[in-house]
């Protein structure tokens, strides 16, 4: 009996992105491993998340009620919205603890390979936003990559009708590197991107 | 065993934490998919090399038949971010990209469509920005390439008999004259006009089309003609034309 439940939960934990066979090894003995209480705690957040999570109503992150936490906060800057890609990407934002607008999240971006296409995106909900709430800024932390590029050059052109500032976050080099080994477009766009000091 | 080529990013894939998988069109393997470890963390080695349609010097390591070899580097030779910088520009370079993707098969070496992709690519961002030289430009590279890959339409006369003929028949990829094409149905009407840019595009040094000019009429009814024919070929709708404008 036992081998059947044991190899049940290593394949079960190897869906899971990062995570192969040695590593769901060592989480599955480490769970056995485990005070009762622990493992059952871990097993009802996982239950729990997929029963109660939602998207936010008004930004798209994730959440258990209607509206965030971020959008409830009264205490937050009304007037500053921050597009990003994915929810996960409000955490780490979050964490640098600089920013104390809101969020909007696209739940992805542009990709014509893809077929990921402007509508598929929470876009049209932005710019809805921005004309009722008298946003000031929209500040697009899409990623510095070409689908984020890609994204955050729609999303400035449909804004371009609503006395709203758009900004981008900076181009850069990543902070402890050494500029030797910064290739070309990224030098590029941190030298386009220069200010003054 | 380690293999070094020149490479032209198609497409990416994110793949586990921070991973990539790379569809490369490479010189000396044709297309090629990779896997890069990291490429996605901020300090990654590869930096902006795998952005889609840098041209690259790549190693990669696996043995002949690996499903996935690893991508061990990858240096700027020419990064044609001016193009990823035009948006209208980059949806119609990624519809040339898609179509390659369709029809070349992995690890069949294409060299001359790698000289074919390069050197368009290379005309688009030197001759931009300019809308009508992108268009006339992507659809030189169509023509082209599937020249090059033997799917083609044929519109030097009837494709049977040889004989004149102006009727184009999307099934048979050809132009077919009224006798040879009894009882098929529904043909597309070409002009002449159509026809001869068509000959013109095909037979030019692509090094010497910047002296090419067509009116936006012949340029639409020559677009017209090959996306139909690349749909009935393909058998689906690329999903890169949901960013053309009509
Ligand atoms: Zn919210
Ligand atoms: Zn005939």
């Amino acid at each position: 009996m036992t081998l059947g439940i044991i190899e049940n939960l290593i394949n079960e934990l190897m869906r899971l992105p990062g995570i192969g066979r040695k590593t769901a090894q060592r989480l599955t003995f480490f769970i056995l491993t485990m005070p009762d209480e622990e493992a059952r705690s871990v097993a009802r957040a996982i239950d729990e998340v997929k029963e109660k999570a939602r998207f936010c109503s008004q930004c798209f992150n994730i959440t258990d009620a209607e509206v965030c936490d971020i959008c409830r906060d009264e205490r937050r800057d009304r007037k500053r919205i921050c597009v990003v890609e994915e929810p996960s990407n409000i955490l780490v934002i979050e964490r640098a603890k600089f920013y104390r607008g809101l969020y909007h999240v696209l739940l992805g971006a542009i990709s014509p390979i893809d077929g990921i296409t402007p509508e598929k995106l929470k876009i049209d909900e932005l710019v809805q936003r921005v004309q009722a709430n008298g946003v000031e800024e929209v500040i697009l932390a899409t990623n510095p990559n070409t689908k984020g590029e890609v994204t955050a050059q729609y999303i400035r052109e449909r804004l371009n009708a609503f006395p709203v500032q758009v900004t981008r976050i900076a181009y850069g080099l990543p902070m402890g590197s050494d500029i030797e080994f910064a290739d070309e477009v990224t030098l590029g766009k941190a030298l386009e991107g220069r200010r003054r000091m | 065993m380690l293999h070094r080529t020149e490479a032209i990013i198609l497409k990416t894939m994110p793949f586990s934490e921070a991973d990539l998988i790379v569809s490369a069109l490479t010189l000396e393997y044709g297309l090629v998919k990779t896997f890069a470890k990291s490429s996605r963390k901020t300090k990654s080695r590869f930096g902006s090399s795998l952005e889609p349609l840098t041209y690259v010097r790549t190693s990669f390591w696996g043995k002949e038949d690996a499903a996935l070899p690893r991508l061990t580097q990858a240096d700027i030779i020419r990064p044609f971010q001016k193009i990823r910088d035009r948006m209208a520009c980059f949806f119609r370079v990624m519809e040339i990209v898609e179509l390659t993707l369709g029809f070349l098969i992995e690890r069949e070496v294409q060299r001359d469509v790698f000289h074919l992709l390069l050197s368009i690519l290379m005309k688009i961002e030197d001759e931009g920005p300019a809308n009508d030289r992108d268009v006339l430009n992507t659809l030189l590279y169509k023509i082209r390439f599937l020249d090059a890959v033997g799917y083609g339409p044929r519109l030097e006369g009837c494709a049977r008999c040889g004989g004149s003929g102006y009727n184009f028949y999307i099934a048979q990829g050809s132009i077919l004259c009224g006798a040879c094409a009894k009882g098929m149905d529904s043909p597309v009407r070409l002009s002449p006009g159509m026809i001869k840019s068509y000959g013109t595009l095909r037979s030019w040094e692509v090094s010497k089309s910047a002296r090419i000019r067509l009116s936006r009429t012949l340029l639409a009814e020559l677009s017209d003609m090959l996306d139909a024919h690349i749909r009935y070929t393909i058998a689906k709708p690329l999903k890169t034309k949901a960013f053309q404008p009509s």
